[in-house]
């Protein structure tokens, strides 16, 4: 067991874990971050992404270690922490019901948003691929690419509204 | 046009989108509880073996491991309707569980399980059906006489044949035969056998207080989980409670297993609450995956396109599992005579045991693995007077009047034919408007004409029709209004991602004229739920959601007697609407918060009827409920490859009456997604001798991703409405039907391109190039 320090959602935090756990294991088991959802266990699905440093990455095949100080951003981190807002992919997905058992949903979220943060302005083709490796079993495909254009859409448009 | 429905054919946001969007929602993988210990199982090798020793004392001395279970302490009992007992002193299939092991971590529970010694006797396995039936074979349950199913003292299927045989026959076969101009006969591979694939692998938590059990179990069939665990413990059903409140896509595979029993022993054992999880490579290897089936069929037809006589023979494979496999052959049995309403069919079919993983329900449970070889056989026929495919399914296909039943009455009989209802008049309406929309007209060049030819590349068109059941049975439902005349829906159906509490909840609404906002499901917690069976069988809408809706009556019923003397109006002049009780036609209404607050006891339950106590009103006759479904598919075949390309794919559905319209798009999809992944990606390997899976992952056992289907404009889903006289107003369920015409439309399209039938059940490059070699050589 090691004494590791790992920055959460802008916070820090300290935590006792085995060098081998890795960071899905110590963000669901240790500190009760379930938000992260876990379908495979060996890097198949992408249901575990969170952003590290805005990478979108796996958490299970990642070590907790490994992931110190970095800016770790899970799906509980996602949604404005002082008013709740949600983010407009979180929006978007609950408007268009871009989920049904809603396991993949928080990887998906997230992978669409470091792909979004890069690419603001995407076609349909350039969102199937970077979420291609995100496994939706409900086969959700066609819904989700809707709900992420329409997120890109929504958020080139605030952008305006804000200047 | 306004609509007569104020709540209804609108897309509110699912009840549980908030809580899945930000990680709330706590599925029983995620739940913790304090002192929970975590259980693994250590597997046998083996397809059939006896256990001759077993050593767990160093397993049982490592620190943190708390009990570890085999054969020989546990009761000797059979979980659910099975063969095998709990844990078995016999082994039937590589992966059945020998011993558990319930420790602090799952980590060192896992490294027990490598301290358990274990010896087997190895006994003759049979792992190929086809081999499995042949005289000699091995015994794949050697207690068993035959490897045929013939049922056991725990099922009995009454209309079994004496050679084992489930058979159903309409009009004269042989007449028909006599009457063809043409017959086709055509014996298909198996069908793919297809891993459910829930994106959580099975996961139970067991805990007790005192001589109670509480048991978080991620099922859609909550009711048959609390049964067995009452059977397998020798306990009331009142001493348990079975929770599946956030259970997660289940497709057909989440079924009670044993893993539940053996939670709930370890942790009464160690007076801690026992956590057993699978890891996906234990989910494909050790629960039940899509029945698979060896069908033949043969058809008469004459010139002008009129079914004559249609015979099927289907030899299912059932592996180990004899839970559920029994009822999907009876589906599939009766399916395979629901698709035509020729006068003349005659079915049968036999389940097959061996010592492989387990077959039996998924998306569809046993439709389509009729329909993906009889859809093709179709296509054939049609080939044969050389009819256009789709003018030859409007002949053909099943419509309102045509016989109809219900598949339990296959399996217990007795066979009683009643008819489809009006609705089924959607069948043409569907075939017409998506050849419509697939361009059909333009796009079909004939029979051994592509659509287009680029070198070695061609593109081809197909298309296919489906069916399936949306069961109606017993059911029951509370609605509980709030003093603030907001309502929670109490049903013990489960929400797994179909978006059953959001229907319910829109059904309640509607009925009380509240808004939907007010109105909450509190779902699948038999403890506090009242009975429904679980969603299985497409029934959430036909079913429990029917209960909601006479339960939302009884309430509505309440209201209007306790509003009449304060609008000093008779009950019959009254509607709920607005949230208010009103006169109709005047401005006379009392709130129901108000109402609600003064008898806050207002609650309202109901029970469905049975199911032949619905009748067409035209004919008196009794209704069966089914839903319909037509595929266009348009693909490219690299014919130096084999390598397929599917371009686009168009489908239409019924639903009876559309509650929520982007939930049922998203069930739509579903299906389609998972038929593609069915013929076409989805390989589960077996080892052919010892029966071993050799792709337990998901790199090479390949779910389809966004790449795999065509983008939005090329993926074009539609529904269409006519109401169904068996749910809440008009609403049927449609979910498993989505995919059963997807399979033959690809297959049938593929023969298109390329002029060359693949009989096997998988689509993949290399059937495709080895048929398209095997016809050269011809």
């Amino acid at each position: 067991m090691s004494e590791i320090v790992l920055k959460i959602n802008g916070a820090q935090v300290e935590v006792k874990a085995a060098t081998t756990a890795t960071l899905a294991e110590v963000l669901r088991e240790e500190l009760g971050l379930t938000g992260t959802k876990m379908m495979c266990n060996e890097g198949e699905c992408g249901a575990c992404t969170v952003l590290i440093n805005g990478e979108p990455i796996l958490s299970c095949m990642t070590l907790a270690i490994d992931a110190q100080n970095k800016d770790i951003l899970t799906i509980e981190g996602l949604a404005d922490p002082v008013t709740g807002r949600l983010h407009p992919i979180q929006k978007a997905f609950v408007e268009r019901s871009g989920m049904q058992c809603g396991v993949c949903t928080p990887g998906m979220i997230l992978t669409a948003k470091a792909f979004l943060d890069e690419n603001p302005d995407p076609t349909e083709e350039d969102v199937r691929h970077a979420l291609s490796g995100n496994l939706c079993r409900c086969g959700n495909y066609r819904r989700i690419t809707e709900c992420v254009l329409d997120a890109a859409e929504k958020m080139k448009t605030g952008e305006k509204d804000e200047k | 046009m306004k609509s007569e429905f104020s709540v209804f054919g609108k897309s509110f946001i699912r009840k549980d989108a908030i809580e899945k969007v930000k990680g709330d929602v706590k599925y029983i993988p995620d739940i913790q509880l304090p002192r929970m210990l975590h259980a693994k199982f250590l597997r046998s090798p083996h397809a059939h073996a006896k256990v001759t020793s077993i050593d767990t004392s160093k397993a049982e001395a490592m620190p943190g491991v708390k009990c570890v279970l085999t054969y020989r302490n546990v009761p000797k009992v059979h979980p659910l309707r099975k063969f095998e007992y709990l844990l078995d002193e016999t082994v039937h299939f590589p992966g059945e569980e020998v011993a558990a092991v319930a420790a602090l971590t799952p980590r060192i529970a896992e490294e027990a399980l490598k301290l358990i010694d274990v010896k087997y006797q190895v006994l003759p396995a049979v792992v190929d059906p086809e081999e499995a039936i042949k005289p000699a074979a091995a015994l794949a349950q050697e207690n068993y006489d035959t490897n045929v199913f013939h049922g056991t003292d725990l099922v009995q299927i009454p209309r079994l044949d004496k050679d084992h045989w489930l058979r159903l026959e309409v009009g004269d076969v042989d007449k028909g035969f006599a009457e063809a101009d043409q017959i086709v006969e055509v014996s298909f591979g198996w069908t793919p056998v297809q891993y459910n694939c829930s994106p959580k692998p099975r996961t139970v938590i067991c805990e007790w207080t005192g001589d109670k059990l509480t048991c978080w179990a991620d099922t859609q069939l909550p009711l048959f989980v609390w049964q067995d665990l009452a059977a397998t413990l020798a306990i009331p059903q009142a001493n348990i409670r079975v929770i599946a409140n956030a259970a997660v896509g289940g497709y057909g595979g989440k079924m009670p297993e044993k893993v539940a029993t053996l939670a709930a022993i370890m942790a009464k054992r160690t007076g801690r609450p026992v956590k057993a999880a699978f890891s996906r490579a234990e989910d494909l290897i050790a629960t039940h995956h899509r029945i698979s089936y060896k069908n033949t069929h043969r058809v008469g037809v004459k010139k002008d396109g009129t079914m004559t006589a249609l015979y099927n023979k289907i030899l299912a494979h059932w592996g180990r599992d004899t839970t559920v496999p029994y009822i999907c052959q009876g589906t599939g049995l009766l399916g395979s005579t629901m698709l035509y309403g020729c006068p003349n069919i005659k079915s049968e079919t036999c389940g097959i045991l061996t010592n492989t993983v387990g077959y039996g329900p998924m998306n569809g449970f046993g439709d389509p693995e009729v329909i993906y070889t009889l859809e093709r056989l179709m296509d054939m026929s049609a080939e044969r007077i050389n009819m256009d495919p789709v003018t030859f399914r409007l002949k053909n296909c099943m419509r309102y009047g045509n016989r109809a039943m219900e598949y339990e009455q296959v399996l217990y009989g007795p066979i009683k034919w009643g008819i489809l209802g009006s609705d089924l008049n959607s069948f043409p309406e569907l075939i017409e408007k998506c050849a419509e929309r697939a361009g059909w007209k333009e796009k079909w060049k004939g029979w051994r004409t592509p659509m287009a030819t680029k070198g070695p590349v061609k593109a081809g068109i197909g298309m296919a029709i489906g069916m399936h059941h949306t069961s109606f049975w017993p059911s029951s439902a509370v609605v509980k209004m709030n003093q603030d005349g907001s309502a929670n829906v109490l049903s013990m159906a489960v929400e797994m991602g179909q978006g059953y509490g959001t229907i319910i909840s829109q059904i309640v609404a509607e009925t009380l004229g509240l808004r939907y906002e007010d109105v909450n499901p509190t779902l699948a917690d038999t403890g506090a739920t009242p009975t429904s069976r679980g969603n299985v069988a497409s029934s959430g809408t036909s079913s429990p959601a029917n209960s909601v809706r006479l339960a939302a009556e009884d309430v509505r019923k309440q209201l209007f007697e306790l509003a009449a003397p304060r609008l000093n109006a008779t009950v019959d002049a009254l509607e709920a609407k607005d949230g208010s009780i009103r006169v109709r036609g005047t401005d006379r209404k009392v709130s129901i918060a108000s109402l609600c607050f003064a008898h806050w006891q207002i609650t309202g339950h109901a029970n469905n009827p049975p199911y032949d106590s619905i009748k067409d009103e035209k004919t008196g006759q009794v209704i069966h409920a089914y839903a319909a479904a037509v595929s266009i598919a348009e693909v490219e075949v690299d014919t130096e490859t084999g390598v397929v390309n599917l371009l686009r794919l168009t489908s239409g559905h019924d639903c009876g009456r559309a509650i929520n319209p982007v939930l049922i798009e998203n069930q739509i999809d579903l299906g389609l997604v998972m038929a593609n992944g069915w013929v076409r990606t989805e390989k589960y390997v077996i080892d052919e001798t010892t029966g071993v899976v050799m792709n337990p992952n998901l790199i090479d056992y390949k779910l389809s991703t966004f790449l795999d289907v065509p983008k939005s404009d090329d993926f074009q889903r539609f529904y269409v409405e006519k109401p169904c006289a068996w749910g809440p107003f008009g609403a049927k369920g449609m979910s498993e039907t989505a995919m059963t015409a997807v399979g033959p439309a690809i297959a049938n399209a593929i023969y298109n391109a390329v002029g060359v039938r693949i009989y096997d059940g998988f689509l993949s490059p290399d059937n495709i190039l080895k048929a398209i070699k095997n016809e050269k050589k011809r």
